[in-house]
């Protein structure tokens, strides 16, 4: 079994998704389940609607109109939970008071930040450590061989079991959160790095020999721009992990953060508070996702594109 | 460099590799180098292990944490394809549905662990309702996406071969879905299995989670039964990730991508 | 009219040294296992300095490895290679090659002048230069003003034109194309090809082509090599005597276009 076997190890842009095994030509077939699951759908309806040309305000207003749903949905929940008596679920109306009095007005805050922060650093070295152990492991591919089965099985194993083992050595505090996040999101960017550099057309390895790139030239210019979406993919994936590990090892072990704080609510069978903090998280994570998605556009504009174009078939 | 490549030397390689990873393992945990009582041994971890697999204690826990996961996943799986089908073959639906369902797809599905254990405490029920939200989004995602990106070609030659309604749905809309579908269910079985294990660290569900956990409350007597637990976790990861592999590839051979896979190999 | 002429010394007609010259050449695939499968047989040509020669050869003859081979990029089992006289090593400076498969060729996330711009940088051009270099050859590929465009946003006939732009920007002395016309429609095709007799004339290159159409071969040839099936050896040399400049309506009906097409046809389709 080889790191190419991996399973789950390639997603292309977006998803957890992706066959990922597949040596994506460089305008991959839709046909491709590592293709097309590439852009989420609303990237994919956006490209083919070949939206680029329309007025940005234009487009506001279609992406607002079609959170209908959303919208139908939180005044529902509103009118439900109004006369709750329910512990569990108090009304929206107190929720949302309280989020505001807790996090916008209050000191609630800078639970978040500490959490943010140690987010940033696990996946920054996740990320950038992912991309450069997975080329690594690319270039010299008998090491990469030899450790695969090694790897394959830390990868698997769920890392919160980890969590004693790391807790162990590290104490509690910020080194052993950062770690625990680094170990957990690292795997998904190395995977698909490493899977996408391998599934570099052979073409285009022919045409950089035929024009006389020195390797090196020829992993920067043709290797990794060509595997960008796949590494992309993995970091999105990673950027998800990163989250749910930041707050995993805070309900672990730790004094401050969004975990510990829905944690102490929740032992404090301050409900309400559990729920602000949860709407909190879920928000931060969107934000996240959001803005890593605004980033992958930017530097995927040629691979959405060109699938756009293949797509109109 | 032929003899680097061939097969024998490859295993042999993987094969040193791991056990100079057991090695340095052992000499990590008796050379204290980082912290004393911080790791057993790794002998000592392969002995505990021998000795658990032979009580029932690791068989039922290991048993608690495969039925949690495996509910969660019929339960969340079942719900994501029919309701990715129903959206992704209506395009209103679709246009409508997806902002709430990408919304939700990033919403880290721990934030919802505290909410489980109020209402449920430390059960299955906890367990399989984590597992089952967690696996459901992005799997509906998955679902949509593969009921809707049918090749164009393969579009056009439906509506030349006049295939409407449900045979053109089983004979082309589905099997065009099925790899995708597979991805997202193998992705599923290993998002569950990780979701079933923070339930039953942290939350206190029955299962190898909670094993970890009490051996690790127990204290430093215990390490090597913590470790040997870590252990059969990563084995019954193992396990999952390769059987849905292995089956993917089983019953979509005729697909591209695992052709691809073939023809790059050779 | 004799129309085959055999292949005897290196020298050639005019007496200077070939551009390429090909001894013996043979490949095989997975030598000395049980799946051991022999492309090339034995095949041996030369080409001259400004000559455009064309390959045929049946389905399966192996035309992509043999140029793989010529080009440096597939070392040969036994026989040699020689480009400009030395032996080949790798892919030499003075040679370019263009794929058939245009749109895995041709880089999508760079845009047609920076694709152009590749070759160049290689070679260690400044960048004013460069530019300038840049637009000429586009320009004379007929692609002024799609710079800035990325390929997939071009039809099939611009992105080959573009490939084609890019092999010739670092002014190789000669040109290897592997069926670089089969991707794209007839109309195209004829375009393409009088782009390519266009820039041959102009830039006063050598250009191999390998084709499975043989109408093409006899148009834009100076002398077609034809191959037999696998293992393939050189089953004639055909000379082809029309006149140049070509034109698609005057030569490609004109009675020695005819006469040598089917002589070509007969010797294709019977190996």
């Amino acid at each position: 079994m080889t790191m190419a076997d991996l399973p789950g190890a390639t997603t292309t842009t977006t998803e957890p998704s992706a066959d990922g095994r597949t040596a994506s030509p460089d305008v991959p077939s839709v046909a491709d389940a590592s293709v097309a699951a590439a852009t989420t759908p609303s990237q994919q309806f956006s490209a083919r609607s070949g939206r680029r040309a329309v007025s940005s305000l234009r487009r506001t207003v279609t992406s607002v109109w079609r959170l209908w749903f959303f919208a139908v949905i939180l005044v529902c929940w509103w009118f439900l939970s109004a006369d709750s008596t329910n512990t569990f679920f108090p009304p929206l109306k107190n929720i949302l008071t309280q989020l505001w009095d807790l996090w916008v007005l209050g000191d609630a805050r800078s639970q978040l930040w500490s959490s943010l922060e140690h987010f940033a650093v696990g996946y920054v070295i996740a990320g950038v450590g992912g991309v450069l152990i997975g080329a690594l492991l690319w270039k010299f591919h008998r090491v990469g061989d030899a450790v695969s089965p090694v790897l394959y099985f830390i990868y698997v194993i769920p890392t919160a079991a980890l969590l004693p083992a790391i807790m162990a050595i590290m104490g509690i505090g910020a080194s052993m959160q950062i770690t625990i996040i680094v170990l957990a999101a690292i795997w998904p960017t190395l995977l698909n790095t490493l899977d996408g550099m391998r599934g570099t057309d052979p073409i285009k390895i022919d045409t950089a020999r035929a024009m006389h790139l020195s390797s090196t030239r020829t992993v920067w210019t043709v290797v990794l721009p060509g595997a960008m979406p796949q590494i992309m993919a993995g970091l999105r994936h990673s950027l998800q992990i990163g989250v749910i590990m930041m707050v995993v090892s805070e309900l672990v072990a730790s004094e401050s953060g969004i975990g510990f704080f829905i944690l102490e609510a929740q032992q404090r069978f301050a409900i309400t508070d559990m729920w602000t903090g949860i709407i909190v998280l879920a928000l931060i994570g969107s934000l996240l996702t959001f803005l890593f998605i605004l980033i992958e556009r930017v530097v995927l504009a040629w691979y959405l594109g060109a699938r756009a174009v293949e797509q109109k078939g | 460099m032929r003899v680097l490549d061939s097969r024998w030397f490859k295993l042999t390689a993987r094969l040193l590799v791991v056990a100079a990873v057991l090695g340095l393992w052992q000499y990590i945990a008796v050379s204290g180098v980082l912290g004393k009582d911080a790791f057993p041994t790794m002998t000592g971890t392969m002995a505990e292990l021998g000795r658990e697999l032979q009580t029932a204690d690791l068989w039922q826990a290991v048993w608690d944490t495969v039925r949690g996961w495996g509910l969660g996943l019929l339960i969340g799986c079942s719900s994501a394809i029919v309701v990715g089908t129903l959206l992704g073959l209506n395009r209103f639906a679709y246009l409508s549905g997806i902002p709430v369902i990408e919304f939700l797809k990033t919403v880290p599905v721990i934030a919802i662990l505290p909410l489980a254990i109020v209402v449920w405490g430390a059960s299955l029920e906890m367990k399989v309702f984590l597992v089952a939200f967690g696996v459901f989004w992005p799997l509906t995602i998955q679902v949509i996406y593969g009921v809707r990106a049918v090749d164009p070609v393969v579009r056009d030659t439906a509506i030349t071969l006049r295939l409407r309604g449900l045979r053109k749905f089983v004979g082309v809309t589905l099997p065009s879905a099925a790899p995708f579908i597979a991805t997202g269910l193998r992705i599923a079985a290993a998002v569950g299995l990780i979701l079933a294990v923070i339930a039953e660290l942290i939350g206190g569900a029955p299962g190898l989670g909670l094993s970890i956990l009490t051996s690790v409350n127990a204290g430093p007597s215990r390490l090597p039964a913590t470790y040997a637990f870590i252990l059969v976790t990563g084995i019954a990861g193992v396990a999952v990730t390769s059987l849905f592999a292995y089956a993917e590839r089983r019953l979509l051979h005729w697909h591209e991508s695992q052709r691809n896979t073939a023809s790059r190999a050779a | 009219m004799t129309y085959s002429q055999s292949v005897t010394s290196g020298a050639t007609e005019s007496g200077a040294e070939p551009v390429l010259s090909v001894r013996s050449l043979r490949k095989a695939y997975n030598v000395g296992r049980p799946t051991e499968k022999l492309a090339i047989g034995d095949v041996s040509f030369d080409v001259a300095k400004g000559e455009f020669v064309c390959v045929v050869g049946p389905s399966g003859a192996g035309k992509t490895t043999m140029l793989r081979c010529l080009s440096g990029l597939l070392p040969p089992t036994t026989g040699e290679v020689r480009f400009e006289g030395r032996k080949l090593q790798a892919v030499p400076d003075r040679l370019s090659v263009v794929f058939q498969d245009y749109s895995r060729s041709l880089f999508p996330w760079l845009t047609v002048n920076r694709n152009v711009a590749v070759p160049l940088k290689v070679a260690g051009v400044a960048k004013k230069e460069r530019e300038a270099r840049i637009q000429e050859v586009l320009h004379a590929v007929g692609l002024g003003d799609v710079g800035k465009s990325y390929p997939w946003q071009l039809s099939g006939g611009m992105q080959q034109r573009v490939a084609i732009a890019r092999a010739l920007a670092h002014q190789p002395d000669m040109l290897l194309m592997d069926e670089p016309f089969a991707s794209v429609d007839a109309q195209t095709r004829f375009d393409l090809e009088d782009l390519i007799l266009r820039v041959r004339h102009e830039l006063d290159i050598t250009v191999v082509l390998v084709t499975h159409d043989i109408d093409e071969a006899v148009y834009l040839a100076d002398r077609v090599v034809v191959l037999t099936g696998a293992p393939s050896t050189v089953a004639e040399i055909v000379d082809v005597p029309l006149d140049r400049p070509r034109n698609q309506l005057s030569t490609r009906s004109s009675q020695t276009f005819g006469q040598l097409r089917s002589h070509l046809m007969r010797l294709v389709t019977s190996h």
